[in-house]
């Protein structure tokens, strides 16, 4: 029985991974994270918010941010 | 209907990022000539007004660094250099200069032409020889993610063209919530908390009973529970895994690794050929949300209005009507029903060109999953759907590729 034809996938270049990459170099992930900041806003509007960004933010804490966040928000509704 | 359509039960749509149709498959129209990708003989002017040529060398990445620009203003110079603007057809002639504007380097703006070699892509080159390969699939708006990425969910933007938060406006739901309503399953997988989906406001919060990642998606495939319909985002960030292992973003976002979202695309294309009922009854469809600011020769062609305007704050000042669709994508559908190397003919061939864009997703899956749907877009109305690519013969799995992962 003919085997189907296999296609090798190389894996990508370990320098690839820049966790330390600027934000700012990232308009989606920038505004993702400005998006995550409006919602914080009407779910805590009296704290200081979970990220303050600047030149030195990196891809790296946007990601922290968002796992927080992603995590606040799917306890909604049942869970809080 | 076709057999392929009788034995459909899944539909699983993955989205990547930020990269037209002649960037990554404009080469294989030498393999194939009714490919519409390049001839190379095409060009852009410089800004020293010298023609910029088309090449395959794209690289996997750090070659478009800084993000090319694809705000809606931007957009409209990539499309209408050199002319009075619309309603004048796009010219396709200012991408170069578009993206000299991001740093002021003439030859750093050429690469915006560059596009991958045969080959170089060996898993969205094999995808779209083996499978349907769409020559006329367009973004919905000449314009950035999110507004793009409304119209795979909604059918819609509201009349949004950027990246700012928008709000649903009544009757227009989303296509999750259409689908549970009737009944049927549907999840959009995220790829981890970490990335999780660009729906933050109107669907991340409160709805967290359709949201799901990555990892259960290969849970579902495997298991057999996959819903009726998925929608699957890439991961967007270089960031520490759960395991504290290091994930890699493999949206092809620029100037994320292009070759980490080869590997991504291959995962959920396994995923889903490793089982193989689900196999038989899933059609998956591989597409991208817009092009990210690089070229394409196809100009993208006028659509009936979507009873929007769009903020001229938004637009740079230009009247936008929601009357023209963005740059061409890649997309193709794969699923054993499909024939062989199917090329599904765009706006090239005015006799049976076909033109789609992301409305057509919510539009299909409205379509096979629910039926006769009146509160949709004026746009997802009129958008062409794609599951009669399905045929009445199931390929062998001797004719389908496998791919393995280093």
């Amino acid at each position: 029985m003919a085997q189907p034809p296999v296609i090798r996938v190389p894996k990508p270049a370990h320098t690839s991974y820049q966790p330390d990459r600027p934000l700012w170099k990232n308009t989606l992930l920038q505004n993702q994270v400005r998006r995550f900041l409006e919602v914080e806003k009407t779910l805590s509007p009296n704290q200081p918010p979970g990220i303050s960004v600047d030149e030195g933010t990196t891809e790296g804490d946007a990601a922290k941010y968002i796992r927080l966040m992603t995590k606040r928000l799917h306890r909604l509704p049942g869970e809080e | 209907m076709s057999a392929g359509l009788d034995n459909l039960k899944h539909v699983v749509v993955l989205m990547m990022e930020n990269r037209s149709f002649d960037h990554m498959l404009g080469a294989l129209r030498a393999e194939d000539p009714r490919i519409n990708g390049l001839t190379g003989d095409e060009t852009n002017p410089d800004t020293d007004n010298e023609p910029a040529k088309v090449a395959p060398q794209a690289e996997f990445q750090s070659q478009l660094d800084p993000d090319p620009d694809h705000s809606f203003p931007a957009v409209q110079k990539q499309l209408f250099f050199g002319t009075p603007g619309p309603p004048a057809a796009p010219s396709m002639q200012g991408f170069v200069q578009s993206y000299w504007d991001k740093q002021h380097d003439v030859a750093h703006s050429h690469k915006i032409m560059y596009y991958f070699a045969p080959g170089k892509l060996p898993v969205l080159h094999t995808l779209a020889q083996s499978y349907a390969l769409f020559n006329g699939w367009f973004a919905s708006i000449p314009g950035p993610t999110v507004c793009n990425r409304a119209f795979a969910h909604y059918g819609t933007s509201f009349g949004k063209v950027d990246l700012d938060i928008f709000y649903v406006v009544e009757p227009f739901k989303s296509i999750y919530e259409r689908m549970l309503a009737a009944g049927r399953t549907a999840k959009l997988y995220y790829f981890d908390p970490s990335s999780s989906t660009q729906e933050v406001v109107n669907l991340l919060k409160d709805q967290p009973q359709i949201f799901a990642t990555y990892q259960q998606f290969l849970d579902d495939c495997k298991s057999g529970a996959l819903p009726d319909y998925s929608f699957v985002e890439p991961n967007y960030s270089d960031h520490p895994g759960e395991d504290g292992g290091e994930q890699l973003a493999s949206d092809q976002h620029p100037d994320h690794d292009v070759q980490a979202g080869e590997v991504f695309i291959a995962s959920i294309y396994n995923a889903i050929h490793q089982n193989q009922d689900l196999w038989e009854s899933t059609a998956l469809l591989i597409t991208y949300d817009e092009h990210g600011g690089i070229y394409d020769h196809v100009p993208p062609p006028a659509c009936i209005p979507d009873g929007f305007q769009a903020s001229l704050a938004d637009t740079g000042g230009m009247p936008f009507a929601f009357d023209r669709l963005g740059v061409r994508v890649p997309a193709i559908l794969v699923s054993p029903w499909v024939a062989k190397a199917t090329v599904v003919p765009g706006p090239e061939d005015p006799t049976n060109g076909r033109v789609f864009e992301h409305a057509s997703i919510p539009a299909t899956i409205t379509q096979h999953f629910i039926g006769t749907y009146d509160n949709r877009s004026p746009r997802e109305k009129a958008a062409q759907t794609f599951l009669d690519l399905l045929t009445d013969e199931m390929r062998p799995d001797s004719d389908c590729p496998g791919f393995e992962l280093d």
